[in-house]
């Protein structure tokens, strides 16, 4: 059984995290050191997504644009639909999207930014431009960060952009990175994310993966046969677990970033954000 | 509140506290959980906080008006400028969450293009010329127009045509303004959404509306509803269709194409458009042939016998609705059997059955089929609905004030003797009946919150009679946004948007309790937009009216410190802080209908021996009517049963065998009439339909920028076997033509919708609206600036094309409903 589908306790995160750290010790990015401190945290976010109950309303998507008055064409969080099936057994897959909060994040390991000293929570951790906090929230400091976009070309998921209404701190000339924050401003004074908390359909649960009666902990427990990850084969290990009948076909329709931009570019009524300026791989400067 | 460290005493603590927080909430146990799960004791909401500067900021409760549901909302504010909406988890036919278009309903108001100043033509007609005017100047001129026709003893030659107008706003204009000013003249929208639907109601169990109790049923039969993604009670019942959907309830949708709702079925099955009356039939055959049905419902609560039942529906085989609609017979059968023992089940309806030839007929079959199970006021099933009432302390002084001279043009209501029953309407001839003039001209028509050029049938004969100066000699337009309609009047008076007024509310329950809920601006009106009810007070006195309250915060003040519940839980400053209150201890009202009457209640009463009827007869109403009905008798016990609206339907049981029906020629009972049209179709001709889509709302969504960023083109979807016989694929351009037009658009060839439909999105094809909408920019003068660093980032150039150019007005002369789903088109590729 792979990782994902436990939920992960510390002792899995160590152990991981070793693995993890040597498979990009030649990249020299993200230490083991970075790595062993974080995983002190008393928190570790994770959301679960339950497919069953999502009916694809895309209030989530909104909801996350209006938190941050995000520019149009950027998306820190989308619903997807895939149509597959002939007439009359036609179907349409939904799948809201956004940021995994990888616990091996390759936007983290690219970022050309000098690693900082930093705290959180009382837990001591090192930080780029984009990095990965103690609690799992996967960030970006506009303030340093000097606008490159490798973290936005080496997301699988292709889940980040740059935002036009911003000047990178780094760099002013260009634009930062843009990305889901988990609602991070929210969650520190105690209140659940934005998509969480509008999702008509009660779709989205965000929580506490260290604390064994946790809502998110307790349903991946309940559904260890049923939880999909997305592009698995990457070893992103990523934080947003999908459950549900359709969990695992839906995930496993995916095979890249690319395939996953497709069908959101596909005729059928979705954000063709590929033809926005500031997407993944245009752009930005 | 952040989450440090804390030991196992705290998170009880913690628990506590948020369960303070959240009082008043309604949680199942499932929601409790996710809310309060230990370490992570996480609010729900009521609460934001800036993501730049970790400042909490100001929450204030308010309701939506992004689409008719009106859930209640938290606005956030921040430096006096709105930042953010959610659900309002202290109203709990919301219960904290919220859909995209009321996410939003910021866009409304910081729209660049919003109506923002009175402005009066100086071209022609829909020349697009316009010169900036006071409100001083604008409303001289609103008032001299309207003093004349007071003078001449026609004030009912002022007509008021609202599309969405509601809640204490509309009895401010209509009940106070405009009822002592004197005119009745008023027209709604109904028809051109469900009007048939309400007339069916009417003819069959009363009052119109219904609750599905989804969170307490085992199955659901939908037929033609797209409940996932638009309902009038959207949110409430959405929600609770997935929560009962958790637990095991099954749906089942029967669609032209497969709308979210479809796709989120436990089966989606395709009908030919029209025909799912025949399903219904069908299954009200199979149910009682299986003697599968309800028998001391059908006795006791409904006006014929089971006998009766059988004979009428016999006729209705499986097979016969097969070779109709093209759902399989086996199926049919299948299903009704299942949703006859599924005690409880629902069925359900919506424009997919009723916006059609007949609607009337086709809900009041699905109202049997309802019947005939006895799932009628259950846990469970198809509910009368529970809103709630508020005190008015005003309303009866001010009868003394009602205009001595009233008067009200008929304009509303279809041409002369065209329909049976157009109880709610019909809006889609309002300006064929003002052309035609039997049912007299008015001299000033008012537009506000409706966009008659765009949401009727037939655009080009709408916007032919608004511009004819000699038909209508006066047009204002009372809008938020430059709309079609408002761009092709005299004047445009700019409308506060909802975030920007008062309101006292109600609207059904999703659990069956009373919910009284208000609105309360978050923002000062924008530029010089103003709420209407500011207007009626501002030129009330003009006429000589004293209106009882200073504005509307007042009347709504009024209202929360005198409506019994509200006022004992705080009155107004308690709902200027919550936004909602409700009974914590109501339990869900069902089975009302069998509530036994009191001597009280029976005072004065007669009963009328045929129908068993109980009425209280006065000089007025001597003999049972509609206006005395009081109960009805089963069994020599009198009991409350199904009160009456505007129609006598000489029953207080359900009127599954209608008297007032057979009066005017049709089938007293449910049956099938195929759609005329359908029956004479040449090959290669398809049935165009419309729908609606879970980013948008009809026509006033298309300017929230977030809204229209997702769904702003409407392609033609066509089944591949049809495109392939017509020689189309996927993205040519096709010509879609009718009786009385063509549209060139693109077609999007889909395994989604029948063979035998073309659907098309009515939200799409503006061509005014603003530059999110359409791309076109409004006037300067009424506003339009470039305040939106979004203009420059609007990445897409295609607005779609409307469809509403090629379907003709065509009113069901049943009920008065716009036959939406009817049109026979030719397509070809271009």
């Amino acid at each position: 059984m792979s990782e994902e589908k436990k939920g992960l306790t510390r002792k899995d995160f160590l152990k991981l995290s070793a693995v993890g750290a040597a498979a990009v010790a030649g990249a020299g990015v993200m230490t083991m050191a970075e790595n062993v401190e974080a995983a002190k945290a008393k928190e570790r976010w994770a959301m679960v997504i339950d497919l069953d109950r999502c009916t694809g309303c895309k209030a989530c998507a909104i909801a996350c644009k209006t938190e941050f008055d995000t520019r149009l064409g950027v998306f820190r969080s989308q619903v997807i639909y895939r149509e597959h099936g002939a007439y009359p057994k036609a179907e349409r897959d939904i799948l809201p999207w956004l940021c995994n909060h990888c616990d091996n994040p390759p936007c983290v390991k690219v970022c050309p930014v000098k690693p900082v000293s930093a705290e959180f929570k009382g837990v001591k951790f090192k930080k780029r431009a984009t990095y990965k906090r103690p609690d799992g929230v996967v960030l970006v400091d506009q303030d340093r960060c000097i606008g490159c976009g490798q973290c936005i070309r080496n997301c699988p998921y292709q889940v980040r952009s740059f935002d036009p209404g911003k000047k990178a701190g780094g760099n002013p000339s260009a634009n930062p990175a843009d990305k889901c924050t988990l609602c991070e401003h929210r969650l520190e004074a105690g209140v659940v994310p934005s998509c969480v908390n509008t999702c008509p359909a009660r779709a989205r649960i965000v929580g506490n993966l260290n604390d064994p009666n946790s809502e998110v902990s307790k349903l991946l427990k309940a559904h260890k046969k049923d939880v999909a990850v997305l592009l698995p084969e990457k070893k992103t290990r990523p934080q947003v677990y999908y459950i549900g009948k359709k969990a695992k076909a839906a995930s496993a329709a995916y095979k890249s970033g690319d395939d996953i931009r497709k069908e959101a570019n596909s005729k059928y009524q979705l954000v063709v954000w590929k033809e926005g300026p500031y997407a993944s791989t245009k752009g930005g400067k | 509140m952040a989450i440090k460290e804390i030991s196992r005493r705290d998170i009880f603590k913690l628990g506590a506290l948020s369960a303070l927080a959240l009082t008043g909430m309604k949680l199942n146990k499932a929601e409790a959980v996710t809310l309060m799960g230990d370490m992570d004791a996480l609010q729900w909401g009521f609460k934001d906080i800036s993501p730049e500067t970790r400042k909490e900021r100001k929450a204030v409760p308010s309701a939506c008006w992004q689409c008719v549901t009106r859930d209640g909302i938290v606005a956030y504010v921040e430096d006096g400028r709105l930042v953010k909406i959610e659900g309002n988890p202290k109203l709990p036919r919301t219960n904290g969450v919220l859909c995209s278009k009321g996410q939003a309903g910021m866009n409304q108001v910081y729209d660049p293009d919003r109506m923002l100043h009175p402005v009066k033509r100086v071209g022609s007609r829909g020349s697009g010329q316009w010169k900036r005017i006071s409100w001083d100047e604008a409303k001289k001129e609103v008032v001299g127009l309207m003093k004349k026709l007071k003078v001449e003893g026609h004030p009912e030659k002022f007509a008021f045509w609202y599309g969405r107008m509601k809640d204490s706003t509309s009895h401010y204009v209509k009940g106070y303004f405009m009822a002592a000013y004197g005119s009745g003249t008023t027209a709604g929208h109904t028809s051109i959404c469900e009007g048939d639907k309400w007339v069916a109601h009417e003819l069959t169990w009363g009052k119109h509306y219904e609750n599905w109790d989804f969170k307490n049923t085992n199955m659901v039969l939908n037929f033609g509803s797209n409940v996932m993604e638009a309902h009038t009670n959207h949110i409430p019942v959405a929600q609770r269709l997935v929560e009962g959907m958790a637990k095991g309830a099954k749906l089942y949708t029967f669609d032209v194409r497969l709308s979210n709702t479809a796709a989120k079925s436990t089966e989606w099955i395709p009908v030919k458009p029209g025909t799912d009356t025949a399903i219904i039939l069908a299954m009200i055959n199979v149910i009682m042939s299986g003697n599968l049905y309800d028998e001391k419902f059908i006795k006791n609560w409904t006006n014929v016998t089971v006998d009766q039942l059988k004979d009428h529906v016999k006729k209705f085989t499986p097979e016969w609705a097969e070779k109709e609609s093209g759902a399989p017979a086996k199926k049919i059968k299948e299903l009704a059997i299942a949703f006859a023992k599924a005690k409880p089940g629902v069925a359900i309806s919506y424009r997919g059955l009723v916006a059609h030839y007949a609607g009337v007929n086709n809900e009041r079959a699905l109202i049997t089929l309802n019947a005939v199970c006895g799932y009628i006021n259950i846990p469970g099933g198809f509910c009368q609905p529970v809103g709630a009432k508020w005190n008015d302390p005003f309303k009866k002084g001010f009868k003394s004030q009602h205009a001595k001279v009233h008067g009200k043009l008929k304009i509303g209501y279809g041409y002369k003797d065209a329909v049976a029953y157009p109880t709610h309407g019909v809006t889609q001839d309002v300006l064929g009946v003002i052309k035609e003039g039997k049912h007299g001209r008015p001299d000033v028509l008012m537009t506000y919150c409706i966009n008659p050029p765009y949401v009727n049938g037939n655009c080009q004969d709408n916007i032919n009679i608004m511009k004819d100066e000699s038909i209508i000699p006066h047009l204002i337009a009372y809008d938020v946004a430059y709309s079609e309609s408002a761009s092709i009047s005299d004047m445009i008076l700019p409308a506060a948007n909802y975030l920007e007024r008062w309101d006292a509310m109600g609207h059904a329950s999703g659990d069956q309790i009373h919910e009284f809920f208000i609105r309360q601006p978050v923002v000062k009106p924008l530029g010089e937009a103003k709420p209407i009810t500011d207007f009626v007070d501002e030129i009330a006195p003009e006429f000589g009216i004293k209106l009882p309250f200073k504005n509307h915060e007042e009347l709504v003040k009024a209202m929360c410190n005198t409506t019994k519940g509200v006022k004992e839980a705080g009155g107004f400053d308690y709902m200027l802080k919550n936004g909602a209150w409700y009974d914590v201890n109501e339990k869900p009202h069902y089975h009302q209908h069998e509530k036994k009457l009191s001597e009280k209640d029976l005072a004065g009463t007669k009963v009328d021996e045929k129908s068993g009827v109980i009425y209280k007869p006065d000089e007025k109403h001597p003999k049972p009517d509609a206006k005395n009905y009081v109960g009805q008798m089963v069994d020599g016990v009198a009991y409350k049963g199904f009160p009456y609206d505007k129609i006598d339907r000489q029953t207080g049981k359900i009127a599954v065998y209608s008297h007032p029906l057979k009066k005017k020629n049709w089938d007293p009972m449910p049956v099938y009439y195929p759609i005329p049209e359908h029956q004479k179709m040449s090959d290669g001709e398809l049935i165009l339909t419309t729908y609606k889509v879970r980013t948008q709302t009809h026509s006033r969504t298309q300017n929230c920028k977030l809204l229209t960023e997702d769904y702003h083109t409407n392609p033609a979807l066509i089944n591949p076997k049809t495109a392939a016989t017509l020689g189309i694929k996927d993205g040519d351009k096709i010509e879609v033509s009718s009786a009385i037009g063509k549209i060139v658009t693109k077609a999007k060839v889909t395994n989604a919708v029948h063979p035998s439909a073309i659907s098309i999105s009515h939200h799409c094809g503006h061509w005014q609206y603003g530059r999110y909408t359409s791309g076109v920019k409004p006037p300067v003068e009424v506003g339009a600036n470039d305040n939106d660093i979004d203009l420059k980032l609007k990445w897409w150039t295609d607005n779609g094309e409307h469809p509403n150019w090629i379907i003709p007005n065509s009113t069901d002369p049943m009920g008065g409903q716009q036959r939406w789903m009817d049109t026979v088109v030719k397509v070809r590729k271009v």
